[in-house]
């Protein structure tokens, strides 16, 4: 082991004492991609469009000139073990080192340079045992180095303790102020998301409004009132679909926990062995420690598979007390409950003015407390007072090309359902042959229906025959059965009208129709059809995408660049049996990016989503050949579904295969290979200035300086717009380029592709197949949980 | 300041288990646990740990710590902030943590009044003048009815190895336990107090003349509570400054009382309107072509009731109706419900806690709902 090692390896522990610190590496600081990119190593800026005047959540830190930390490493003669021992030990030198210091138990970090380069103290026991200390220098950090990006925002979170913000995993919250909503026990802690990290021109502080959903109830009280509303023999698997997946929030500590598991044959009477190696009964154990009375003692236990490591004597998951444990975040119930979302929305989303304003009060309190400020200056550290500023670009709008006719549209509003309502669709896919399945209660709707698609149908130039109707009995088999019965081979689509929402329903209606039975299909919710007032309109939307589903094409954009196929990919990642992974892969097939390739991969726990994904490019060039006579001369892949801290594994793993799996296609074979990791949860902001006030950036935004990473060749593109609130940026990371696409290019193209997802009439926030692929690993992930049959490949079937 | 054990490196004779630094403070712990006081105070709380584990002990109201030095007090103070539970669900009792950076040689107006102080291990720190003024400070002016000092016994020092002096290079001295005993029963006599000496960490069989490794003193105070006026010489200017205060949500402040009824009574209302639309809708659905799942709706709404509660709702005059899509949930209904009962106490309280805060019918009785049709469109 080298120095180096020890010494990251004991800085994390520094983090993690300091509760909250980063285990893995969230910001994936040591992944240096741009190097490799031969034609963006002198520059990655985009040229097109208009200029705006942008404003951040960002701040810049600025360091006394010759700034340095100076890294030591602090060794024990005998060696001591404990920590806080350690610690104590150390700082009765207090003298010596100053007041000024962070000490992890083997790192020291100081702002001023020792005397000496190794100094050796002499320290005292309680126990009269004398041990001497080492204290060695082992680094002098340059204010951009990545030890000292750790570093600071260390001494950040510590600023934010000065501030009387709660800590909950991995940011700060405001207790004293909360909102509460009575009606789901719910309750909203404002806060901030924070990390400072090395961008474009400088180390900047990214501050962004965060809100934390609690709720007042434990996960014990949630029990019982999910028991009284469902029948006994559902009750314990409700609750593992409920529960499984939430993060909970322990009474009598500040810890976070995710749910993996519940155990029912487990109690608070069960004992469990303490660091000391006693034994000691759940209840025993939180009386003595916490005064926490557990009053029911039949209640089951919950487990969390913990990722922190913890303590040589303590492995294995973590068992917890239903009890002692609050719940946090929302059920799917309550993203269900449209109202409590309303609601909500008014509390979170605020609107660009408002949440620069928030921003900047964090700010303003760093720069009035006097306690912070004392400790900035001690570290010879200070933060900007403003916001920083600088040029984004608008990129041009794009024509929308629907069958010959161009269509322009408001950008502003990125939407241009009015403008091509009622126009001819590019490729037009007949209703000669479906089928129309339905209740008796439902009836009249599934009539509606038809009426209605008779009339939208024929200006978008679609052949319609009257449908094959027939009446079920409300319950699956009966749905299934009608389907086993009336599917022939020239059936274009099956559509089934359901009364309710019941997933289960739908599940094995979308299960038999993708996999047993391939065909297209599409299920409609009753009571959506049953508004009069607006079922014209649903009937269009439920053409375009019935259209879709059965290989259709919408609309198009203009695509300049030849011979490239696109590619999208996303992870779905089934929290609940915990054990499933689904990644969705789409691959254009045409010139023109209206026609898609989907495939999915469904990846047990502890598999490599990557093999799968091999075989999906390879069957994607196959297919692509097949259309086209000839191989695509570029690849573009879009990765979506990427976790923080994962970027490594992109790079060193995925992307070779990439290259691998296009190598072995034949010697003569050589595309070239863009790989795009795509994320939308980002927590930078822009805004917008305009006459006084702040707006949302224009859709075609692109931001390429100052906030990107210099180690990256990445930017941020706006392509949607938001009702309420404010719009988040999409990061797009160009992690392997062999493509020497000019920068201004790529983004475009980005921006060209968000115009395509079929589902919806106008700019989404990521490239369509990207969407795409993220519809299909959640219709697998949630419904099939197996890979559809590849004769639907060719189709948008999961639209 | 306390360290562990390291049992590998000394002979069996000198481990506890637990370590001693703990028996301490379980020792503490159970004084409080016996006693009851709501006021404790901690002389020389250094990195925390005692206080940290009181402000569980829910007789506490009033926990401060006091230490003279500023840095390991600031390193460890968020420990003793509310946790985010504390505001999810207050408690009745209150509590506030104050820390205090000072000298236990010094008089501060804000020691006044403790039921409890303790100095687990802080004698022996103090330099000859400090420890000269400490009686007075201590049991002279703070004057609390208990007072706990706990220090090394010098006479078990042969027993730990690597011992020459003393046990820690800060000690300015440590007491065997005829100079501990006669310098503390000296103090309690002076100041009116009784004291009872004990001690942890037994010494090997055979050498119990020793005594314990660490020696206590419980002081109890003699005379009933002193009046603010007994005392003459009382300084009114505070010399501690304050490093660290934290006053934990409580019940007894309106606003987190008012937060908690408001809540739970909005809850409530809740659950009797569902109940009550499901059961109206039960009975009402005469359209269904799947008895199966009419049944479970049913039984749905009743079950989601308790017995009496259920009573309540549905046989009692004055029962929640549903009026041209307005719903009515009189306040009665609401008030008998046991956990909004609880935290009102009176039905005049309950009235007054949530005027202005919730909905309800002109003459104030009933919590109203607007039951229209909700939008659901997405």
């Amino acid at each position: 082991k080298t120095i180096g090692l020890q010494i990251s390896a004991g800085f994390q522990e520094l983090s993690l004492s300091d509760r909250g610190g980063h285990r893995r590496d969230f910001h994936d600081l040591g992944v240096h991609t741009r190097q490799a990119i031969e034609h963006v190593k002198e520059s990655k800026t985009g040229s097109s469009g208009v200029q705006i005047k942008l404003l951040t959540n960002y701040i810049r830190l600025k360091s006394r000139p010759q700034w340095a930390l100076y890294q030591y490493h602090v060794s024990y003669n005998p060696e001591m073990e404990a920590r806080r021992l350690r610690s104590a030990l150390l700082l009765q030198h207090e003298d010596l080192l100053g007041i000024t210091h962070a000490f992890d138990g083997s790192i020291l970090f100081l702002p001023r340079r020792l005397g000496n380069k190794v100094t050796e103290v002499l320290s005292r026991t309680r126990h009269g045992e004398d041990v001497k200390i080492t204290i060695t220098l082992t680094n002098e950090l340059p204010p951009t180095s990545p030890t000292c990006l750790q570093f600071y925002n260390i001494i950040f979170r510590r600023l934010l303790k000065m501030l009387n913000l709660q800590q909950i995993g991995r940011n700060f919250y405001n207790p004293g102020d909360p909102v509460s909503i009575p009606s789901h026990r719910l309750m909203v802690w404002p806060g901030f998301t924070s990390s400072i990290l090395h961008y474009e021109e400088s180390i900047m502080l990214c501050v962004d409004v965060s809100h934390k959903v609690l709720r007042s109830e434990t996960v014990l009280d949630f029990m019982y009132s999910l028991y009284h509303q469902v029948e006994e023999q559902k009750f314990r698997d409700t609750c593992a679909k409920e529960l499984i997946g939430l993060v909970v929030l322990t009474k009598y500590n500040n810890k976070t926990y995710r749910i993996d598991d519940i155990d029912w044959d487990g109690n608070p009477q069960c004992t469990f062995r303490r660091a000391d190696g006693s034994e000691i009964s759940f209840v025993d154990y939180y009386k003595r420690q916490y005064n926490e009375e557990i009053s029911d003692l039949n209640q089951p236990v919950l487990i969390s598979q913990s990722k922190r490591k913890r303590g040589i004597n303590m492995p294995g998951p973590v068992i917890l007390i239903p009890e002692l444990c609050f719940l946090t975040g929302l059920t799917d119930k309550m993203r269900n409950d449209f109202n409590m979302m309303k609601d909500l929305a008014t509390h979170t989303r605020l609107p660009p003015e408002q949440r620069q304003h928030e921003v900047k009060r964090l700010i303003n309190y760093i720069q009035k407390d006097d306690n912070v400020q004392k400790e900035l200056r001690n570290w010879g550290l200070s933060f900007d007072s403003d916001l920083v500023s600088f040029s984004g670009r608008i990129v041009q709008g794009e024509k929308i090309l629907q069958a010959g006719s161009v269509f322009d549209y408001n950008p502003q509003l990125a939407d241009w359902s009015k403008e091509t309502r009622g126009a001819p669709l590019i490729c037009a896919k007949p209703l000669d042959n479906w089928l129309l399945i339905y209740t008796r209660r439902n009836y009249d709707v599934a009539n509606t229906l038809v009426q209605n698609l008779f009339k939208v149908t024929p200006s978008m130039g679609i052949r319609m025959n009257r449908a094959t109707m027939i009446e079920v009995d409300d319950r699956t088999e009966s749905y299934l059965r009608a389907l086993q019965q009336s599917i022939t081979a020239d059936t274009n689509i099956a559509v089934c009208v359901l009364s309710s929402t019941r997933k289960d329903k739908y599940d094995a209606i979308k299960k038999y129709l993708c996999t047993d039975c391939p065909i297209p299909s599409q299920c409609l919710v009753a009571r959506t059809l049953s508004k009069p007032q607006t079922s014209v309109a649903i009937a269009t939307k439920i053409a375009l995408q019935m259209n879709c589903k059965m290989g259709g094409e919408l609309w198009g954009v203009e695509i300049p660049l030849k011979q490239v196929m696109v590619v999208g990919i996303d992870c779905y990642h089934d929290n609940l049996s915990g054990k499933q992974s689904v990644a969705g892969f789409v691959a254009s097939l045409n010139q023109t990016m209206t026609r898609w390739f989907s495939r999915s991969v469904v990846q047990n726990r502890g598999q490599e989503l990557v093999d799968g994904l091999k075989a999906c490019l390879q069957t994607s060039l196959r297919e692509w050949f097949k259309w086209n006579n000839y191989l695509p001369s570029r690849i573009i892949v879009y990765r979506d579904g990427v976790g923080d801290g994962q970027l490594n594994t992109l790079v060193n793993y995925e992307v070779p295969q990439f290259l691998d799996c296009l190598n072995s296609v034949g010697t003569d074979y050589n595309p070239k290979l863009t790989v795009i990791v795509v994320k939308k949860r980002m927590s930078s902001r822009f805004f917008a200035v305009s006459g006084g006030g702040l707006k949302n950036p224009p859709p075609g935004t692109v931001v390429d300086v100052e906030v990107t990473r210099p180690e990256w060749y990445d930017f941020f593109l706006i392509s949607q717009t938001v009702r309420n609130g404010c719009v988040s940026p999409t990061h797009y990371n160009v992690i392997y380029d062999s493509s020497k696409l000019k920068p201004d290019h790529l983004q475009r193209l980005t921006y060209k592709l968000c115009h395509m997802y079929y589902n919806w009439s106008g700019v989404i926030r990521v490239p369509a197949p990207c969407q795409y692929a993220h519809k299909l690993a959640f219709l697998v992930g949630q419904s099939i949980h197996r890979e559809p049959d590849l004769l639907l490949s060719d189709k948008l079937y999961y639209l | 300041m306390d360290e562990n054990f390291h049992e590998e490196q000394f002979r069996e004779i000198t481990t506890f288990t637990p370590p001693l630094y703990k028996q301490r403070y379980q020792f503490v712990k159970d004084l409080v646990g016996k006693y009851k006081p709501k006021k404790v105070a901690d002389l020389g709380c250094a990195d925390c740990t005692l206080l940290w584990m009181l402000k569980f002990c829910r007789c506490i109201e009033v926990l401060a710590g006091l230490d003279v030095c500023e840095s390991v007090m600031k390193e460890n103070m968020y420990r003793l902030s509310p946790l985010p539970g504390d505001y999810l669900q207050p408690t009745e009792r209150s509590l506030t943590v104050t820390l205090h950076h000072g000298s236990v040689a010094h008089k501060d107006p804000c020691m006044l009044g403790f039921d409890l102080v303790t100095c687990i291990e802080l004698i022996e720190h103090l330099e000859e003048s400090e420890l000269k003024k400490f009686p007075e400070v201590v049991f002279g002016f703070m004057a609390p009815s208990i007072v706990v000092i706990s220090t090394p016994n010098s006479g078990f020092n042969p027993l730990l190895p690597g011992v020459t002096l003393f046990r820690h290079p800060d000690h300015k001295f440590e007491w065997n336990r005829g100079q501990f005993q006669s310098w503390a029963l000296e103090a309690a006599s002076r100041y009116n107090y009784s004291v009872e000496f004990t001690g942890l960490g037994h010494p090997p069989t055979g050498m119990e003349n020793v005594g314990f490794c660490t020696q206590i003193g419980v002081f109890v105070r003699k005379y009933p509570q002193a009046s603010g006026s007994a005392h003459p010489e009382k300084p009114t200017e505070a010399v501690y400054k304050t490093v660290f205060k934290a006053v934990y949500p409580s019940l007894k402040d309106e606003k987190y009382l008012q937060n908690a009824v408001v809540s739970e009574v909005i809850f409530t209302a809740q659950i009797i309107k569902q109940s009550l639309l499901d059961h109206l809708l039960a009975e009402h659905e005469e359209y269904n072509d799947d008895p199966t799942e009419r049944k479970s709706k049913f039984q749905l709404s009743m079950n989601f009731l308790s017995e009496d509660l259920r009573k309540l709702v549905v046989e009692k005059n004055i029962e929640p109706c549903v009026n041209e899509n307005v719903v009515y949930i009189p306040l009665k209904t609401i008030f008998s419900f046991p956990k909004v009962n609880q935290l009102c106490g009176t039905f005049e309280r309950l009235c007054k806690l949530i005027t202005g805060k919730v909905t309800l019918s002109s003459d104030g009785s009933a919590v109203i709902f607007n039951n229209e049709h909700e939008n659901e469109e997405n």
